[in-house]
C-alpha cells in the first residue's frame, strides 16, 4: 500500500466510525462492516471523503466497485491505482 | 380534492421548464421533464408491443436510474401496474414473477429466468418512435397503480396495492405545507422501489420543480455538486452526515468559531441552497434534529406507515420539537384508551394486503380502511402528535406495571459505544438488554457505565438488570437489522435466547 494513501484511508475510516479507534490501530485486513460496524451509508461517506482528500475522482469507480471494497486494504489498493505515485 | 395529480401527469406533457437529473458516481444525466414525458410515452408503446395491456403488472428490480423512472411513468400511461422490488432484498427469478403475478420483470441483475428483461433495453425503447397513439387513460380514486412491499421484520414481505386516490391525497397534502415550486430541486437517493421516493417525480411533473435521482452510493458525493433545496432522507442518513460534519468542523482551523465551522462543513456536504431536510421512516433522535436546525439546515420529521402513507409532518409553518408534526389534510388520527394510534384516511392506501398470510389484513385494516398502527402516542392541545413507542414494545411485568421500552433503549443507545439496544423481559420481572456494540472488541466498561447511568435515573421497574453484549454488531447481513436499520426483535431474541435467560450471563447492574 502507498503510505500517503494508506494514512488518508486510516484517518478517514477512523473519523467515520461510531467508536473511537485510532487510525494506527485499524487492522487493514478486517472486514470493515463486520468488525468495525461500518454501515453502508458510513462506507459511502468514508469513501467520498477519502477520495476528496487524496484527490482521486470517485467517478473512476462504479457502484459495483464500491460494493467490492470490504477491507481497508481493498480501499487503499483501489485508490493507489489513481494516485500520482505508482504502487 | 384538487385535480388528480396522477391523471394530470399521464394526460399531457408538462408545460413548464422543470428538469430531472440522474446522478451516478461517474456523472450526471439531465433532461427536461417534457422530454421525460415524451420518452415515457415511447416506452409505453414499447411495452404495449411486448404484450403489456391495462391491468397487467410489470416488476422493476434495479438500482435508481432513468430506466426505472421511464418504466414507472410508462406503466401509468398504459394503466398497467408496477411492482418495485428493492435490490438486494429480492432476486430476479421465476419464483418472484410467479409469486407476485408479474408479466415482465425489468432488472439490472443477471437472470436466465423467462420473463426477465435487462433494464438497459428500456433506454432503447425510449428512443424508438411509434405512430400508433397511446390510449387515453383515466384513474378513479380506487384504481391501483402499483404494489409496494412492507419492509417488515419477519417473514415474506407483504404486498400492498396502492390506490391512485391515496397518492393524490398525499401529494396534495404535502404540497399544501411545503409548496415545492420552480427553483426547488428535490434530492432522492433512497430506492425508487419505495413508492414515496417516486412521489417527488410526480410532484416535479405537476408543479414544475426539479428533481435529482441519485444512486445510493453516489448520494454524499453528488449532494454538494447538485446543490438541492430539499433532501429526502432517513434518520440513519442524517446521523451519518452529522458525524461527518462534526468531524470536518473539528478539523477546520480557519473558522472563527465552532458554530461557524459546523455551518461551513454542513454547507460543503449539502450545498448552499438547502431549504429544508425531510426525515421519516424511523424515529429520529432529538439531538440529531437539533444539530441540523442549529447548523442552519431545518429538518422536519414526520410519521406514517406503508399502510397509511404520510400521516403527520412537521413543516416550516408548524413544527414542534419532540413531535412528529400535525395531522395532514385527508388523515385522521384516532387514539384509543391504551394510547394505541389508528389512522383513518379519506382515501386509504388500500383496505387489505394484496399478498399476505391469512389474517394479516384483518389484524391491521378495519373495514373502512382504518389502520391499527400498533404505535403508542398522544396529541397535544395544539394537535401535534408525539410517538412514545410501539404497543408491542410495551413489556407488562408480573406486578402489572407497563414499561415502554423505547425511551430506555434510546438512553442506552445515546452512548457512543452502543449501536443498538433491545430490551427483553424473560421472566416478567427483570429487564435484560441485548446491546449491539458500536465496534469490536466491545467497550464493556463504557457499556457498564451507561447501564449504571440509565438505571440511576429510572423508576425501579424500569431498571435494566443485565446487559448481554452481542457477539458482533447487528447488521442487515447477519439478519438482525431491517433494510431500514431497525433492530429485528424476534431474530435478536432467537440469536441470544440462551444468554437472555441465563442469569449468570452479561454485565450485571450494580
Amino acid at each position: 500500500m502507498q503510505p500517503d494513501t494508506e494514512t488518508a484511508v486510516r484517518e478517514n475510516l477512523s473519523a467515520v466510525l461510531t467508536t473511537e479507534i485510532a487510525p494506527e490501530d485499524l487492522d487493514p485486513d478486517l472486514d470493515m462492516a463486520g468488525s468495525y460496524g461500518l454501515t453502508s451509508l458510513n462506507k459511502v461517506l468514508f469513501l467520498t471523503s477519502v477520495c476528496e482528500e487524496t484527490g482521486v475522482d470517485l467517478g473512476h469507480f462504479t457502484e459495483h466497485d464500491l460494493a467490492g471494497m470490504r477491507t481497508l486494504r481493498d480501499v487503499a489498493a483501489a485508490l493507489s491505482r489513481y494516485t500520482d505515485k505508482a504502487v | 380534492m384538487p385535480q388528480s395529480v396522477i391523471n394530470d401527469i399521464v394526460s399531457a406533457p408538462p408545460a413548464h421548464n422543470g428538469r430531472i437529473s440522474f446522478a451516478r458516481l461517474d456523472g450526471t444525466e439531465t433532461l427536461t421533464l417534457a422530454e421525460l414525458y415524451e420518452r415515457a410515452g415511447r416506452v409505453a408503446s414499447g411495452l404495449r408491443r411486448m404484450g403489456i395491456a391495462p391491468g397487467d403488472r410489470i416488476g422493476i428490480l434495479a438500482a435508481n436510474c432513468l430506466e426505472w423512472v421511464l418504466l414507472d411513468l410508462a406503466a401509468l400511461r398504459l394503466k398497467a401496474e408496477t411492482a418495485g422490488f428493492e435490490p438486494g432484498k429480492f432476486r430476479p427469478d421465476a419464483e418472484l414473477l410467479a409469486r407476485y403475478d408479474i408479466k415482465l420483470l425489468f432488472s439490472d441483475r443477471p437472470s436466465e429466468a423467462s420473463g426477465v428483461v435487462p433494464v438497459a433495453e428500456v433506454r432503447l425503447l425510449s428512443e424508438q418512435h411509434d405512430d400508433e397513439p397511446l390510449p387515453v387513460v383515466h384513474y378513479g380514486p380506487q384504481d391501483t397503480t402499483t404494489v409496494k412491499f412492507t419492509s417488515g421484520s419477519t417473514g415474506t414481505p407483504k404486498g400492498l396495492a396502492v390506490t391512485a386516490g391515496s397518492i393524490d391525497s398525499s401529494l396534495h397534502a404535502v404540497q399544501e405545507i411545503f409548496a415545492h415550486r420552480p427553483g426547488d430541486d428535490l434530492f432522492v437517493f433512497l430506492p425508487l422501489s419505495l413508492l414515496q421516493q417516486r412521489y417527488w417525480i410526480y410532484s416535479a411533473l405537476r408543479h414544475g420543480h426539479d428533481v435529482t435521482i441519485s444512486t445510493y452510493e453516489a448520494a454524499f458525493a453528488t449532494l454538494g455538486r447538485v446543490r438541492p433545496t430539499v433532501v429526502m432522507g432517513v434518520p440513519a442518513f442524517f446521523e451519518t452526515a452529522k458525524r461527518h460534519i462534526e468531524s470536518r468542523a473539528r478539523r477546520a482551523t480557519a473558522a472563527s468559531c465552532p458554530e461557524d465551522a459546523v455551518k461551513e462543513a454542513a454547507r460543503r456536504l449539502f450545498g448552499d441552497r438547502i431549504r429544508y431536510l425531510w426525515t421519516g421512516s424511523a424515529p429520529a433522535r432529538a439531538a440529531m434534529l437539533r444539530f441540523f436546525d442549529e447548523a442552519g439546515l431545518p429538518i422536519y420529521e414526520g410519521y406514517g406507515l406503508n399502510e397509511t402513507c404520510i400521516v403527520t409532518k412537521n413543516h416550516p409553518g408548524a413544527s414542534r420539537a419532540g413531535s412528529v408534526g400535525k395531522v395532514l389534510a385527508g388523515k385522521q388520527v384516532l387514539i384509543d384508551e391504551d394510547g394505541v394510534i389508528s389512522v383513518r384516511s379519506d382515501h386509504p392506501v388500500n383496505r387489505r394486503y394484496a399478498y399476505a398470510a391469512p389474517g394479516d389484513s384483518e389484524r391491521v385494516f378495519g373495514a373502512d380502511g382504518t389502520v391499527r398502527t400498533g404505535d403508542l402516542g398522544h396529541l397535544d392541545e395544539d394537535g401535534f402528535l408525539f410517538i412514545r413507542g410501539r404497543a408491542d414494545d410495551v413489556i407488562v411485568l408480573d406486578n402489572g406495571k407497563k414499561v415502554i421500552v423505547r425511551p430506555i433503549e434510546e438512553q442506552m443507545k445515546s452512548d457512543p459505544a452502543i449501536a443498538e439496544c433491545v430490551l427483553f423481559c424473560p421472566a416478567q420481572t427483570d429487564l435484560v438488554a441485548v446491546v449491539s456494540p458500536a465496534a469490536l472488541p466491545a467497550d464493556t466498561e463504557a457499556i457498564a457505565a451507561r447501564l449504571a447511568d440509565t438505571n440511576a435515573g429510572a423508576e425501579p421497574d424500569e431498571r435494566i438488570r443485565r446487559v448481554v453484549v452481542a457477539r458482533e454488531p447487528f447488521s442487515i447481513d447477519n439478519g438482525l437489522l431491517t433494510s431500514q436499520f431497525k433492530p429485528k426483535r424476534k431474530q435478536i431474541l432467537a440469536a441470544y435466547e440462551r444468554e437472555i435467560h441465563d442469569i449468570k450471563e452479561g454485565i450485571h447492574a450494580a
